[in-house]
């Protein structure tokens, strides 16, 4: 079978099985969150829009940049191969005509549309709620397409990452916590070059700078801010090549490596 | 007769453990068993037909074309793991179509093989149940199904007649054989004698990581007659047991047990002694407790015939 017919293949296969596993249901109702702090708010600070919106909509894409996508894309990411091989169900995919690396591709593909459909799932109804009284503006509507692009560019450049981190090591999980919510939350604040070491540095990048003002966002400045910025261009290329790097490496340890059951 | 899987002086240790041992075999068309009791390296062999694993020493080969990363081969071969796992939120029906999507059949064809494997194994009505949901049984036979749905040349099963009842055996049994008679490959594993000796009668015995023989059944079954077995026979009155055997020929030795009920014997000639206990029990009237057979297992025989 032909490379990207096997890719397709895998994709069908765990593109069906993916939406029905309670992990799928967790991490759904974890992307409620921003849905009812957007309902709440929307009581709360009734007939008030301008810089409270534009403030929870900038709690709210840290919600989804520095911690909903790191998580989905950490436990989503790690178990293409390890759910495989900690469920003993390997051998039922590595036992076809199909390439090892289409395995790897082909779930990537899979769990990174479960999660964009998600994350959409989630910031959409939020996003709206939100911006209700601005609807017709059209910045309004181009700043949620980016919103929702650089959370797109998130998963698949943290999911490649994690995808190599469990293909690599056994427990993969552990280091990809450290990597998440340590290394990515420091190393993005570092001046000079060594906060490009970082993801988010490059997903930050994409987005519009709105400098917080109002009162109840002083406690998120710090979490929104941006050093220096890379150009967008760049950083989308950046973000490209972290993925097509790490799914790549992925791919290549995968095909040559042994995965031995624990006993 | 050209060998279907061959391999040669192949190896295969994890860390330092042995997991096989310089074994080289050709396995022809028809039905191979592989003997050996749990840890004897069987499944490492199969995995290394399968291409799961790499050899540290020697090669394997399937058709005359390497096993490890090649997945070419894959069209021709279908793999019934020993494990009891599943993706267990898939219905048993979309487990099996599921993975014929792998093989670049069209939609109908997926459908038609689905249709007809679930058919095979007697899964038809629970096709849309959740794997979770099955039995025991009712897993090894989707196991079976998905394994040869694709028509394979060669069915490699890992233990398939684990956990399935005596019925379910016997279908599975004639299943195999079946496929025997279509002229396709088929190497079966077990630690069970009787399993074995059910579906084929060529046997290669595997003990520790090393083929110990490599025959037909009554061969194997002379290795292991010339073993003595040792039988206990649990009764109100073993003494008056053992005076009805004191001149049967199949009988070396008989001692009593320290509790006093039981009565120990040993025998070159298992199915002789069991043929003829029954016929004492009865005339004598004697009621029996328990009968067992310590070394009645495949075990024993193995620590026998190396030595030990």
């Amino acid at each position: 079978m032909k490379a990207t017919r096997a890719v397709r293949e895998v994709f069908g296969f765990f593109g069906g099985l993916a939406w029905k596993t309670g992990k799928t249901r967790v991490f759904a109702l974890l992307g409620l969150i921003p849905v009812a702090l957007a309902v709440v708010v929307r009581i709360v600070l009734r007939g008030r829009t301008g810089d409270m919106v534009a403030v929870f909509t900038e709690i709210l894409m840290v919600f989804f940049l520095q911690f909903y996508i790191v998580i989905l894309t950490l436990f989503y990411g790690t178990s293409i191969t390890a759910e495989e091989t900690e469920n003993r169900t390997l051998a039922y995919l590595t036992t076809r005509p199909v390439p090892k690396p289409a395995i790897i591709l082909g779930k990537y593909a899979a769990y990174g549309l479960l999660m964009f459909a998600m994350v959409a799932a989630s910031l959409i109804p939020s996003y709206f709620l939100l911006n209700a009284g601005r609807l017709g503006q059209p910045e309004v509507i181009k700043a949620f397409f980016v919103d929702l692009g650089v959370l797109g560019l998130g998963i698949l450049a943290y999911s490649a990452f994690f995808t190599f981190l469990g293909t690599f090591l056994k427990r993969a999980i552990i280091l990809g916590l450290i990597f998440g919510f340590g290394w990515e939350n420091v190393i993005q604040y570092f001046p000079g070059s060594t906060q490009r070491f970082s993801v988010v540095h490059y997903l930050k990048s994409l987005l519009p700078y709105r400098p917080v003002t109002g009162g109840g966002g002083r406690g998120v400045a710090l979490l929104l801010f941006r050093l220096e910025p890379t150009p967008p261009l760049l950083a989308v290329l950046a973000l490209t090549a972290i993925a097509a790097v790490f799914l790549a490496l992925a791919c290549g340890l995968f095909r040559i490596k042994e995965y031995l059951y624990e006993d | 007769m050209s060998a279907v899987i061959s391999a040669s002086h192949l190896s295969k240790w994890y860390g330092n453990v042995l997991g096989l041992n310089d074994v080289s075999l050709e396995i022809e068309a028809g039905i191979t068993g592989l003997l050996g009791p749990n840890g004897a390296g069987k499944s490492t062999f199969m995995k290394l037909v399968t291409g799961q694993m790499k050899p540290n020493i020697g090669f394997v080969t399937v058709r005359g074309r390497k096993a490890w990363n090649n997945p070419g081969i894959f069209q021709g071969i279908g793999f019934c793991p020993e494990n009891d796992v599943f993706y267990e939120d898939m219905t048993g029906g979309e487990f099996v179509a599921g993975l014929l999507r792998f093989y670049g059949y069209a939609r109908t064809e997926i459908r038609d093989r689905t249709a007809r494997a679930l058919d095979l194994v007697g899964l038809t009505a629970d096709q849309d149940r959740l794997i979770r949901g099955y039995s025991r049984g009712m897993r090894q036979r989707i196991k079976f199904a998905q394994a040869v749905a694709h028509d394979p040349e060669i069915v490699i099963l890992d233990e398939p007649l684990s956990g399935l009842d005596p019925l379910g055996k016997r279908k599975l049994i004639r299943l195999i054989k079946d496929f025997k008679s279509q002229g396709r490959t088929v190497l079966v594993s077990s630690h069970v004698l009787p399993e074995i000796e059910a579906l084929t009668s060529q046997v290669v015995l595997i003990h520790q990581g090393k083929v110990l023989a490599q025959g037909d059944i009554p061969y194997i079954r002379d290795l292991i007659e010339s073993h003595p077995h040792q039988i206990s026979v649990r009764s109100g009155d073993p003494r008056a047991l053992a005076a009805r055997f004191v001149g049967d020929k199949s009988i070396q030795k008989m001692t009593f047990a320290a509790d006093g009920r039981t009565l120990v014997v040993e025998t070159h000639n298992r199915d002789a002694f069991f043929g003829r206990l029954t016929g004492v029990l009865l005339e004598a009237g004697l009621a029996v407790d328990e009968i067992s057979s310590p070394d009645d297992n495949l075990q024993a025989v193995f620590e026998y015939l190396v030595g030990k």
